[in-house]
């Protein structure tokens, strides 16, 4: 068995196995690990399998073991479309192994820490499936995108929890969310995580890097919009919601993104001609419901954002498959070249509809309940967001009505070829799930139940049933049914309005921001560059002065009253002062000869100096090694000098002069010594810790049978240094010979 | 002495900034062997006690840290390694170039690429 069948037949297990285990822990109450991790950090490896990690946890295994069952078929076809050998395969099993085991870590996690790990892991895989075709320079652009901008904001999560660390005085979120009141340190935290999830999500305005990275195959697709990546950032405004709740203006915040986001990804849905385009934008509008909902603030829109992330998960993951499925079948992936393909593919033909129908709320299917908790929550806040939920809600049924109706009815445009079982099969399985659970929604209900009671951190009540009564969730859905169906019928009316906004949207879009950016950055890069390599002089000086400029923020910032101190001069140290000087004195002496003999010999009397000072520490050991080095360094040099003729070294003696050197040389020099002063000063002011390792060391030195503590240290406790040192040596020794011995050559 | 400790550090190592920024590679050379100096004498300094010396400790009396001293000796060695090689590496440039200045051995690298590049065209 190759490598890559063996992945993947690996990733189907573990998923599998992933999600009957997190089923079992689920059904029984829940279970927890926690292990220390970093203790002096306070981080620990807790985790937890509560109903927001359950259900997500369960996505992202059930969803995942769809994704790894139809990529064993569809793998094989994508490679050799593109020539590639089979052995390509193992990357993309590999990450989609490490995305999901990163996604069950993420939404476990309960130290926050450890689950800003899995959060850029999750953002990692995806940079590789994204760009999983690498010879195409359009999808590395597309991983690239996605990694910027889901990688950058993670930045804001990790300084957020850092804040909240701060704030809180601990790692593990629950004490964080319990405690969570409405400061500022909470609020800037809860702003730049809400921040960093909603570019997860996908939402406007970050929500361009989601269609780009439909590039991806259609695994990845399906396995990133439903159940991985962009679900890791409504998960996360789920798992700190109480914190969320607590800063004013930031859940008014995030009903404002909501509906920009289904604004946005609804009307371009309508527009789009690529199918994994318009499942791409409908995403972004799908997750806008849910960010709407929690934003909202209410049990009951926490229930209905619950259910709606598991609805649309599995809905998703179907239609992007069947997507696949098609394309397959027929080598096309416009809606435009497609058509009447219920004729030869009756039964994907059949599970799509049915997993349109669960998108678009038609009853007896999932997706009923879930518009039915949705216009709930909206009309619980007024008529105003009912209004907002009905639109979009037209909106979804409007475009995956056209994605549906275009590729299956109408006039046959494509031959079809027969489709592999492995294919279709996970997008039956998922549409007659969506089906199952559209008459028997109990355990639907239990989950989303426990997830939004994790959420809200409150007893939420969800029952789903179907009432035939004129209640207004019934009404805004029969509403909804016909202004989608009349937006269907009358496309000839709005078509160009719609086209004319995408087109604004493609203009003016933040996308453009990006790239503005991009570049702007780019060209930044090069000028430093060229700057910092333009010889040695300029790349020494490029290391020294932003060194220094950043010790002098640093004190700038930190302040320095009370972390330094002077010492005082005793009786005993005069002498140390007096060499030490003279040490300084000599290193200054030795930037102003011109002749290179006097500068040699400055350079070994400060040497020398040295040797004095290391006397007065208390080392002479030191001291003597000094000075053998120093005669041996100064001997070294009189001796180079002495090789090379006068007037190569006489021509050297002039002092130099160009103009902007002469001042710029001396103010690197006082920049690059103000910058060793005060960091020298700041390590040594700090005050001695009572115990130290030397008393230690001392008492153990005849055990390792040394006459002395140094030699102990030297050639035992810190052996192998010692041994590497003498390897550089010979290495440094057998370089010098080398170079000199070419000569003869 | 803590300051004045910090200060001849920082003048030590200042001295070898600039002259690690002059043409001359000579002088480049002292610059590294002052920077080094530099790091030895602040590794020395942090030793977390002053007494007798560790290799003979008197009776009773305190003994200065053994550790920063086995750290510094490393240290001056490979210090030493280093600035030997250097000056080699200098010499060798001497015997190819027939000089030790930055500034001309550019020159005559540019010199020596646009003659490369004129090869090119002819051929």
């Amino acid at each position: 068995m190759t490598p890559s069948r063996l992945l993947s037949l690996g990733g189907v297990t573990l998923a599998g196995a992933g999600f009957v285990a997190l089923l079992a822990v689920w059904l029984l109450g829940g279970g927890a690990v926690d292990l220390p991790w970093a203790p002096t950090l306070g981080s620990r490896l807790a985790f937890r399998v509560d109903g927001l990690a359950a259900l997500y946890g369960l996505l992202a295994t059930g969803i995942g073991l769809a994704v790894f069952v139809y990529a064993r078929a569809y793998l094989p076809i994508h490679l050799a479309h593109q020539g590639r050998p089979e052995a390509h395969g193992v990357r993309l099993y590999a990450f989609l192994l490490l995305f999901l085991v990163s996604m069950v870590g993420l939404v476990t996690a309960q130290d926050v820490i450890v689950l800003f790990v899995f959060w850029d892991l999750t953002a990692i895989a995806s940079y590789y499936l994204i760009g999983f075709d690498r010879q195409d320079e359009r999808d590395r652009r597309a991983a690239l995108m996605a990694l910027l901008v889901t990688g950058a904001s993670a930045v804001l999560l990790l300084v957020g929890v850092l804040i909240l660390r701060d704030r809180y005085g601990t790692l593990a979120i629950d004490p964080i969310l319990a405690a969570a009141e409405g400061d500022r340190a909470t609020s800037t935290a809860a702003v730049l995580i809400a921040v960093a999830a909603l570019a997860k999500s996908a939402q406007a305005p970050l929500h361009f890097w989601l269609p780009r990275a439909m590039v991806a195959p259609t695994p990845v697709s399906a396995y990133l919009h439903s159940a991985a990546m962009v679900a890791a950032g409504v998960f996360l405004l789920g798992r700190f919601h109480p914190l969320l709740r607590e800063v004013p203006g930031l859940l008014e915040g995030l009903v404002a993104v909501g509906i920009a986001s289904m604004a946005v990804g609804g009307v371009l849905a309508l527009t789009r001609d690529e199918l994994k385009q318009i499942l791409a934008y409908s995403t972004v509008a799908q997750y806008g419901y849910v960010v709407f909902l929690l934003g909202l603030g209410t049990a009951a829109s926490a229930a209905a954002a619950s259910l709606y992330v598991l609805v649309h998960a599995g809905a998703k993951c179907a239609l992007f498959l069947s997507a696949g499925a098609v394309t397959a079948a027929t080598g096309e992936n416009r809606l435009s070249r497609l058509g009447g393909l219920a004729r030869p593919l009756p039964v994907l033909a059949g599970a799509t509809g049915l997993a349109g129908a669960a998108l678009a709320a038609l009853p007896a299917t999932a997706g009923f309940f879930a518009d039915e908790l949705f216009f709930g929550a909206a009309l619980e806040r007024g008529a105003a967001f009912a209004a907002v939920a009905l639109a979009s809600a037209a909106l979804t049924l409007a475009y995956i009505g056209r994605f549906w109706t275009e590729i299956f009815l109408g006039a046959r445009a494509v031959e079809a070829d027969r489709l592999p079982a492995l294919l279709v099969g996970p997008v039956v399985a998922l549409a007659g799930l969506l089906l199952a659970a559209g008459f028997f929604a109990a355990p639907l209900a239990r989950l989303a139940r426990d997830a939004a009671e994790t959420t809200w951190r409150a007893p939420v009540d969800v029952s789903l049933a179907y009432h035939l009564d004129a209640r207004p969730e019934n009404l805004l859905a029969l509403a909804t049914y016909a202004l989608g169906a009349v937006l269907l019928v009358a496309r000839r009316w709005w078509w160009p309005a719609a086209l004319a906004a995408a087109r604004v949207g493609e203009r003016a879009g933040p996308e453009r921001l990006y790239h503005g950016g991009l570049e702007l950055l780019n060209r930044l890069s090069d000028r430093i560059h060229d700057v910092e390599v333009r010889d040695l002089r300029t790349r020494v000086a490029a290391v020294l002065v932003p060194a220094s400029v950043l010790v002098a923020l640093g004190v700038a910032v930190t302040g320095a009253a009370g972390v330094y101190t002077t010492g005082s001069i005793a009786a005993d140290d005069v002498g140390l002062a007096l060499v030490l000087s003279l040490a300084a004195l000599a290193a200054l002496a030795a930037t102003f000869p011109r002749h290179h003999v006097t500068i040699a010999l400055v350079l070994a009397s400060g040497g020398l100096s040295l040797a004095v000072a290391y006397a007065f520490f208390g080392a002479p050991d030191v001291a003597l090694v000094v000075v053998a080095v120093e005669t041996m360094l100064g001997l070294a040099l009189l001796g180079v000098f002495a090789l090379l003729p006068r007037r190569v070294l006489r021509r050297e003696a002039r002092v130099p002069t160009s103009g902007r050197r002469r001042w710029r040389d001396p103010l690197v020099g006082v920049a690059s010594a103000f910058f060793a002063f005060v960091l020298v000063w700041s390590a040594l002011s700090r005050p001695a810790p009572d115990e130290s390792i030397a008393a230690e060391l001392t008492r153990l030195a005849p055990e390792a049978h040394a006459a002395d503590v140094v030699t102990a240290v030297l050639a035992d406790f810190r052996g192998l240094d010692t041994l590497v040192e003498i390897t550089v040596l010979a290495v440094a020794l057998l370089g010098v010979g080398a170079l000199v011995r070419r000569r003869a050559a | 002495m803590t300051v004045l400790t910090a200060g001849v550090v920082a003048v030590i190592f200042g001295s070898g900034a600039y002259l690690l920024l002059k043409p001359d590679l000579f002088r480049v050379v002292v610059g590294i062997v002052l920077v080094s100096n530099a790091a030895t004498l602040a590794l020395m300094a942090s030793g977390l006690s002053r007494g007798d010396p560790p290799i003979a400790p008197g009776a009773g009396a305190e003994v200065s840290d053994p550790l920063v001293q086995a750290m510094t000796l490393t240290a001056i060695v490979i210090g030493f390694g280093v600035a030997v090689l250097l000056l080699a590496l200098v010499y060798r440039i001497y015997t190819s170039h027939s000089t030790v200045d930055l500034d001309e051995l550019s020159q005559a690298e540019a010199r020596h690429e646009a003659e490369l590049e004129r090869e090119q065209v002819e051929v």
